[in-house]
């Protein structure tokens, strides 16, 4: 199993396979659809054909005379407003007043089946009054006719607005040798995770509910339905099944979930409902649609003098995380970077189309692409390497940033020179022949949020339970949510390095609210991390049991005791030692099964300054990320040869499956590049189907050279930090700049589609400036 | 989304079928491969009551070098490396429809009377009827090229124009006996978008011929797409043709992906024989042949940068025939 490790550890640090991955390979493991339960009813929702509209009546006396029918559900039931972050409650389960996008949820059905239920949506008359659509966020800054809620700023369709000011960025200017200035414009992506939605629910008559859902964050899904249906939490059960994949797509607590829920209430029955591809695009939550402008000045040398960056975010129809997401588009923009002057204005707009919200490096990703290829053009511009301008500019180890992140540990620099040395790229870069480039892409990203969106300071953002009884099986219990990202294994794992047994001991336990000990989920690149840091606490409280034991059984200190592979056994003399089975008999007397408990929650840091804790996390991940491209000239279609991703997680405490994320990250950004994008005529979503959502094939994957590098973070789980979303963000700059390299044009906007790039070729030629000869 | 219920037939011969297809009049659609049938079905476009399989009509079956069955599937055909090898623009066709999933179910019938494609039809019924439903299902205009007449959606078969540049024939069986006809023939360019073929109510394919004459031809097929499996053609270009250095001897060109019909270019391709092909005679035939090709706005890449492919395209497949003839 194990192909390479680390002298200090026997598990921690080799390639270890999924411990659910037999499960999974041969269709056993239990996703969300698998479950039936008795009784169950098939759950169906209805979507506006509206982008925006009043709504006058809705009559479901047709709908609810079917036979077979068991529920029909309209808004005003359960009118209370949620949403993802507590400050932006504009969410219901069903809409009340207002549709606001084509495939916003306008009633409910539960049926004995699938076409009984679709029958009765037939059935239902809605009569509305048509209201003004908003498809562009820029229509939407001032006031408008019709606000498509009423706590956007001013009578506009602003959300959010975030103005910050570090420094002094106008002298900077003013004093800069050179400045340049990119404008993006990146279409929204979407998540397209294997499993789509699903969510079971069932109310029983002793008064509980409990719901199955594909969540990521189990927590918030719980207390939402809490706040909707108005039931106390501890009547609530909520579990997580296998989930296939989220990207954050399953990291907001959806409407179908409260929906499904509601519908198992009117019922008495267990409702299910499955939510299909197309439905799964109007829910989407992808990465917003954005335009920004980024201005970058630096002294004569390529010294970063500051940064002056707007952002301009298409919403969509809901808040969702886009509080955070506006201020991420400012804050993220700087690290891996020392920024000393730095302004950023920032405004997500409401727009009637299906709501943005968290995916993979959310925040992140299209203003780092815009960054990057920002320094790529000052690189150019004052004639030195782009390497060597990123390593001259690199934030060093224990330093604070202008808006004050705390940065501990980063191998930012070993990342730049590793991809430097393995691409090849000083015999490479502008020599390689017209068509072809070569292109370097940076980037950084958040290990855990500091500020978690439930912020209660004093109470840990993760916990994990443990208990081992006579038979040795290790009991784990969480609220972690493993979503096909490998952190079950990881806690497996930590925990059998920890107390040196078999992994095969260690039963990770699927979450379920009633056992599983709170931890905030899987978004924020945050569970390896917290996680990881509450399992080792946890682990070494049980550890610290059997070694007293152990010190007992063998009448030696426990001072002089080491733990070995299934035993305890005396440093002086490995011969001397007891079994882990016989020293966990022994600490049982008396007691019964051992039960121990780790808890981690991150050390105060951040600013007093409004929206200080935007992006404050306990470590930051780093990536450089080398691209080689190869573009046909005539047509314009390109293809990655080959990418030398450099990492800094720290330590990779489970290389198979760090290698894994930045493989899967850099596909799914690849995607953004090549051809991903939702495609609106208007508010009218084209493309709501895998078909025609362009997510590269396997064949378009390049090689992958993986490189990791990072020193241990001093307060990471044995040094680990995130390898979950940071590896996503490096890859889109990286192909945008060999392309740039290739073929001398500048690509702002995403996707990078043939004809685009045939474009540019184009128009680079038709002004005179031929490029490598050509 | 799912299936609404229908009458699945499974007559056992031709003559069965076209029995069948007469006391059906028209309330139904062949099942062949299904692999474009069923998707359209479960977003209810054009529903029939009645579903004629094919599937076990021996006749239909099989190919040989001088004949594909109507349900011979495309994976038969793509590992058959005597076939590939006596007609190239088929056998580099075959290998780019869809995926091996796709073509291990998906027949010739199919995919040359494959329905047309457009944005605004190939979506689910909410979607449609949100938008308000267009000609070619439920409705009565089109969403692309505003007017009511005419369909624009794009034939996005692969198979038939790489069997059209070797000169294959259809065989067609229907109430009134058995026919042939050469397969480009089989489109109707006249037609509205709606009705694409000549085949009378009833008719069906049996098979395709493929002439010993073309057997062995040069030739070539190159497909335009987002990505290199799975999405149908945005532009397919197949050519065959002898050359002589750079003299054209003979040759055949054909167009699918691009207009609601695939179509060849004999007047273009006939004005080439016996005369020397040069770079310059290339390009300024490929684009006369961009010319005659009218993409609208109705799939994934844009109409102008399809359009301006199909030049390029052209350029390589006969580059690619004029090299084979100097190797």
């Amino acid at each position: 199993m194990a192909t390479t490790g680390s002298p200090e550890y026997r598990l921690l640090g080799t390639k270890i396979p999924y411990i659910e991955g037999p499960l999974k390979v041969t269709g056993r493991a239990e996703y969300t659809d698998d479950i039936q339960r008795p009784g169950m009813l098939v759950g169906r929702l209805l979507r506006s054909p509206w982008a925006h509209a009043r709504l006058r009546s809705i009559d479901v006396t047709e709908a609810r005379a079917l036979p077979g029918v068991f529920a029909v559900l309209t808004g005003e039931k359960y009118p209370t407003p949620f949403g993802v972050l507590p400050i932006t409650h504009d969410e219901t389960a069903i809409a009340v007043d207002k549709v606001r996008y084509i495939g916003d949820i306008v009633a409910a059905v539960a049926a004995s089946d699938e076409r009984t239920a679709e029958a009765a949506l037939a059935k239902i008359r809605i009569d509305v009054e048509v209201l003004p659509d908003y498809s562009d966020p820029r229509d939407g800054t001032g006031p408008v006719k019709e606000p498509i809620h009423a706590r956007g700023l001013l009578g506009s369709n602003v959300q959010k607005e975030v103005v910050q000011h570090f420094g002094d960025v106008d002298a900077a200017f003013a004093q800069a040798a050179h400045h340049v200035r990119v404008r993006g414009n990146f279409a929204g992506v979407t998540h397209a995770f294997t499993e789509p939605l699903a969510t079971i629910a069932e109310a029983t008559p002793d008064g509980r509910l409990t719901v199955w859902s594909a969540t990521q964050v189990p927590h918030y899904l719980h207390r939402s339905l809490s706040e909707v249906l108005g039931i106390p939490m501890h009547r609530i059960r909520v579990i997580k099944p296998e989930v296939g994949g989220g990207f954050g797509g399953k990291s907001d607590p959806l409407p179908h979930e409260i929906v499904c829920a509601a519908l198992a209430l009117e019922t008495g029955r267990p409702v299910k409902i499955l939510v299909d591809r197309e439905d799964v695009f109007y829910t989407n939550h992808g990465r917003h649609p954005t335009q920004n402008d980024v201005r970058i000045a630096t002294d004569a040398r390529g010294q970063i003098l500051a940064y002056d960056i707007e952002a301009l975010i298409d919403g969509g129809a809901w808040s969702s995380f886009g509080t955070v997401t506006t201020y991420y588009n400012g804050v993220l923009s700087m690290g891996p970077y020392r920024v000393p002057n730095f302004r950023y204005r920032g405004r997500r707009v409401y727009t009637t189309k299906p709501p943005s919200g968290a995916m993979r490096a959310h925040g992140g990703t299209n203003i780092r692409y815009s960054v990057e290829v920002a320094l790529d053009q000052l690189a150019e511009r004052i004639g030195i390497d782009p390497f060597d301008l990123r390593d001259q500019n690199a934030l060093p180890p224990n330093s604070t940033t202008v808006n004050e992140f705390r940065i501990t540990s980063t191998s930012f620099r070993k990342c730049l020179a590793a991809s430097r040395e393995k691409s090849g790229w000083d015999q490479k870069f502008r020599k390689l022949p017209y068509g072809r480039g070569i292109g370097l892409g940076c980037g950084f990203y958040i290990s855990g949020s500091n500020s978690p969106i439930h912020f209660t300071p004093k109470m840990p953002q993760s916990t994990v339970h443990l208990k081992v009884d006579m038979d040795g099986g290790i009991a784990v219990h969480s609220m972690q949510a493993d979503i096909g990202q490998g952190s079950n294994t990881l806690l497996a794992v930590i925990i059998a390095e920890v107390l040196g047994v078999d992994l095969e001991r260690v039963h990770v336990q699927r979450v379920d609210s009633d056992v599983s000990p709170i931890d905030l989920g899987s978004y924020s690149s945050r569970v390896t991390f917290m996680m990881g840091n509450a399992a080792r606490a946890a682990a070494e409280e049980l550890r610290d049991k059997l070694l007293e034991a152990a010190s007992t059984l063998l009448s030696l200190p426990v001072s002089s005791l080491v733990v070995a592979h299934e035993r305890f056994q005396s440093k002086a003399d490995p011969k001397v030692g007891v079994s882990f089975l016989e020293a966990l008999h022994t600490a049982m007397e008396r007691v019964g099964a051992l039960t121990a408990s780790g808890a981690y929650n991150s050390p105060a840091m951040g600013g007093t300054f409004k929206g200080a804790r935007a992006g404050t996390a306990p470590a930051y991940s780093f990536a450089a990320y080398v691209a080689e491209v190869d573009v046909d000239v005539e047509t314009g279609a390109y293809r990655a040869v080959k990418v030398w991703a450099a990492f800094d997680c720290g330590r990779a405490l489970n290389r198979l499956a760090v290698e894994g994320q930045i493989e899967g990250s850099i596909h799914m950004g690849l995607g953004q590049v090549m051809g991903e994008s939702m495609n609106y005529r208007g508010t009218r979503l084209l493309n709501p189907s895998l078909l025609e959502y362009k997510i590269p094939m396997p064949q378009q994957m390049p090689e992958v050279e993986i490189l990791l590098v990072g020193d241990d973070d001093p307060e990471g789980p044995f040094g680990a930090k995130e390898a979950g979303e940071g590896p996503l963000i490096a890859i889109l700059p990286a192909v945008g700049n060999a392309l740039y390299d290739a073929v001398g044009v500048r690509f702002t906007d995403l996707p990078i589609t043939p004809d685009r790039v045939l474009k540019g070729i184009d128009l680079r030629r038709k002004e005179g400036r031929p490029w490598k000869g050509a | 989304m799912h299936l609404d219920p229908f009458e699945l037939h499974r007559p056992a011969s031709v003559d069965d079928v076209v029995r069948l297809s007469r006391d059906l009049a028209g309330g139904f659609d062949y099942l062949a491969g299904g692999t474009d049938l069923l998707p359209n079905y479960k977003m209810h476009l054009n529903l029939k009551p009645h579903l004629v399989a094919l599937e076990d009509v021996a006749e239909l079956q099989g190919h040989t070098l001088a004949r594909l069955g109507a349900m011979a599937r495309l994976a038969d055909l793509e590992t058959d490396g005597a076939l590939t090898a006596a007609y190239p623009s088929l056998g580099e066709a075959v290998r780019e429809v869809a995926t091996p999933l796709v073509r291990a179910s998906g027949t010739v019938g199919g995919n040359l009377l494959v329905e047309t494609r457009c944005f605004f039809f190939n979506q689910s019924y909410f979607w449609r009827a949100s938008l308000g439903f267009c000609l070619k299902a439920d409705g009565d205009r089109c969403h692309v090229v505003p007017q009511k007449e005419k369909c624009y959606a794009t034939f996005s078969g692969d198979l038939a124009p790489a069997l059209m540049v070797v000169d294959a024939e259809v065989e067609v069986a229907g109430p009134d006996g058995r026919r042939r006809m050469p397969l480009h023939e089989l489109y109707d360019l006249g037609g509205d978008g709606i009705r694409r073929t000549h085949l009378a109510p009833g008719e069906l394919v049996v098979a395709v011929h493929l002439p010993e004459a073309s057997r062995g031809r040069p030739g070539t097929y190159l497909k335009l797409r987002v990505r290199p499996s799975y999405d149908f053609p945005e532009l397919g270009v197949a050519a065959s043709g002898v050359f002589e250095g750079r003299r054209v001897r003979s040759l055949r060109l054909a167009v699918g992906g691009a207009d609601p019909y695939p179509r060849r270019f004999d007047a273009l391709t006939d004005s080439l024989v016996d005369t020397e092909l040069t770079d310059e005679r290339l390009q300024e035939f490929s684009a006369r042949v961009e010319r005659a090709v009218r993409p609208v706005h109705n799939t994934f890449l844009l109409p102008d940068y399809r359009r301006r492919m199909v030049s390029v395209y052209v350029r390589r497949a006969l580059t690619r025939l004029r090299e084979s003839a100097a190797s």
